[in-house]
């Protein structure tokens, strides 16, 4: 039951609502179907969507995306195009926020999951001040009772951004395994890789065994085998409506050879 | 528990309303300014039959609380004939017969707007992505999708955009 809405106009306000006891809200696209639909015990919403926190900064290389930011509005980003696209639909992206995404369950929030292969920062904001913290800190481990106000990554250099989901239908359809990827090369071999997964894990996966597999080799079907055989240890997916664990796992290496060589 | 006074222009009439903390942008809409073209489907996000453009951005309505779009501006369908005249994608919807039982149509007309807006000249694939969000359970979609098609050429020869020329 909802007992009030509160629509705040800037983080301080916000902060000392969600303080008293409010849910921060940013699209609602996760709250408002179960306020909806279920009986929820009373609930105060502290609606982020006048506090001040929508809108992209570029800075020299840098990124900074205001947690109030629509999916919807970052559509066209050169690097972040393919991820928003794959995520929901159009009037819902219109509705959902960068920084709710960050609260996505998996096998939703696909973003958050290239946010984590982009080695991105999330701003928190408390009575205590700002602080930064790294994405893939962020979404895998308990969240800290801080208002996000923005996230930020570096552009990755031309070619490096890697990002697939597979899912039943093209469009508006739930992970079955998320693949985002930065890996830089030089002289034909693997320097530099950071992968992370989704849909095939309780929480967003930061694939280690993965990256080390491909380091220092060349990136060819082998290799990309060969990592996925690590990478089969760090996941551990579940049955849901949309595909099961046997198939997320059987699946989990074409995706991620076609997500990192494109075919 | 707190009641607000909710401004809204919607389809270019200013409207003020009550609304309490649950009252949705869909339920203001049908229950408290009579415009029940817009349609409550899923309640979820999922169905895409409540869709109205937000400050010209489709959004599913029920999700949205209306307090906090006060001083927005909303378009749905209601909005879009000029009289008796249809709009060229509600036109389209009646001539290729997109609609069959109807109760999704308003949703897939507001996305179809929304995509026409941004892009007069879409292929059927974008039409696709643009509908992705609106659940028609009679079509097939199809019809659906030839009707924006077609609305799209209808708007472009109207217009005479550079496109209807190619």
């Amino acid at each position: 039951m909802l007992t009030d809405v509160h629509v705040p106009d800037d983080v301080p306000a916000a902060v000392s609502l969600i303080a008293a006891g409010g849910t921060a809200m940013g699209g609602g696209t996760s709250l408002m179907p179960w306020l909806n639909d279920y009986a929820s015990p009373p609930t105060t919403l502290v609606s982020l969507r006048r506090a001040g926190l929508s809108g992209v900064h570029l800075g020299g290389s840098t990124v900074t995306i205001g947690a109030a930011t629509t999916l919807g509005q970052i559509e066209n980003d050169e690097d972040l195009n393919p991820v928003v696209r794959s995520i929901a639909s159009v009037p819902v992206r219109n509705l959902a926020t960068v920084g709710g995404n960050l609260f996505a369950h998996q096998p939703h929030g696909d973003l958050a999951v290239a946010l984590v292969a982009l080695d991105a920062r999330v701003t928190l904001f408390d009575e205590t001040g700002t602080r930064e913290l790294p994405v893939e800190d962020f979404v895998t481990a308990e969240r800290p009772a801080a208002l996000v106000t923005a996230v930020a990554f570096d552009r990755p250099a031309p070619g490096t951004f890697k990002y697939l989901k597979a899912a039943r239908r093209r469009f508006n359809s739930v992970s079955i395994v998320t693949v985002a990827a930065t890996i830089t090369e030089s002289d034909g071999l693997v320097t530099g890789a950071r992968v992370a997964l989704g849909g095939v894990a309780p929480t967003i996966v930061r694939a280690r065994a993965v990256e080390a597999a491909l380091i220092g080799g060349p990136l060819t079907e082998a290799t990309v085998r060969d990592a996925a055989q690590a990478g089969l240890a760090e996941i551990a997916p579940a049955d849901d409506a949309y595909a099961s664990a046997w198939y997320r796992t059987r699946v989990f290496p074409v995706h991620l050879r076609r997500a990192l060589l494109g075919h | 528990m707190p009641v607000r006074i909710v401004n809204l222009k919607v389809n270019g009439v200013e409207q003020a309303f009550m609304a309490k903390p649950e009252t949705t942008l869909l339920l203001a809409l049908r229950e408290q300014l009579g415009l029940t073209g817009t349609k409550r489907g899923c309640a979820q996000g999922a169905c895409g039959s409540c869709t109205v453009l937000l400050d010209g951005a489709p959004v599913v309505s029920c999700l949205v609380p209306a307090v906090t779009v006060d001083g927005a501006d909303v378009a749905t369908v209601e909005g879009l004939a000029d009289g008796q005249a249809l709009s060229d994608v509600q036109q389209a919807f009646v001539d290729g017969f997109a609609t069959q039982c109807g109760f999704c149509t308003p949703g897939m007309i507001m996305s179809a707007e929304a995509l026409l807006a941004r892009n007069p000249d879409p292929t059927s694939d974008e039409v696709n992505e643009a509908i992705s969000g609106n659940v028609c359970r009679c079509t097939g979609y199809a019809p659906i999708v030839n009707a924006i098609l077609d609305a799209a050429q209808r708007r472009r020869r109207r217009t005479g955009s550079k496109e209807a020329a190619l």
